[in-house]
């Protein structure tokens, strides 16, 4: 089994407690990652991420909360969560209202929720590297 | 933003292919065979999966 981490981990990484590191993962786009001493990666992952979701935003996408009786909404709810300070950030600003009428509003939230989707798979592989599953 | 169909689906497909070249594989040479092999994945299976549901009704 390789050395949890690896040598490339910062300071800060070696210190902080796995779940702090995956929320921090959660939280901005490649920053696990960064924090783990993957700069490359962390860089091109922050990019993709940041990529989809503008162009979610842009294409009149919809940051979608749960909707009582609609069960689908939930998981809808969870992906766009998974984009992180994003999310909250674009729902700060009234961003992600989406307007059902636009031509790019299925297109949207396509974008808007593969982005939150690859950031939670970031999270999991945070914790591959962390733990030593992942030795690279 | 005013693109079509397409483009916006080659957009799509060229971020999932790069994100998962970089997740799975670790080498350069690994990394590129990965994209190309998911990129037109993506692109050539919904294209075919369109043509594949022309011939149903809508609704």
């Amino acid at each position: 089994m390789p050395e949890a981490g690896g040598p490339r981990e910062t300071r800060l990484a070696q210190r902080l407690p796995l779940p702090v590191l995956m929320l921090l993962a959660w939280l901005v786009p490649g920053l696990g990652h960064l924090l783990l001493g993957r700069r490359l990666r962390a860089a091109v992952f922050c990019v993709v991420i940041l990529v989809g979701f503008v162009v979610g935003l842009v294409l009149d996408g919809e940051l979608m909360l749960p909707h009582a009786g609609d069960p689908l909404s939930y998981l809808a709810a969870i992906a766009n969560i998974g984009n992180g300070v994003l999310f909250f950030v674009a729902r700060h600003f009234d961003l992600g209202q989406g307007a059902v009428t636009a031509p790019g509003y299925e297109f949207g939230n396509t974008f808007l929720l593969t982005a939150g989707m690859m950031n939670l798979l970031l999270v999991l592989d945070t914790h591959d590297i962390a733990v030593g599953k992942k030795d690279w | 933003m005013t693109l079509d169909h397409l483009t916006l689906m080659g957009l799509d497909a060229l971020l999932i292919a790069v994100f998962f070249s970089f997740l799975w594989k670790r080498d350069r040479r690994e990394r590129w065979h990965h994209f190309w092999k998911v990129f037109a994945a993506l692109l050539v299976g919904a294209v075919a999966l369109g043509w594949l549901m022309y011939p149903f009704p809508r609704g």
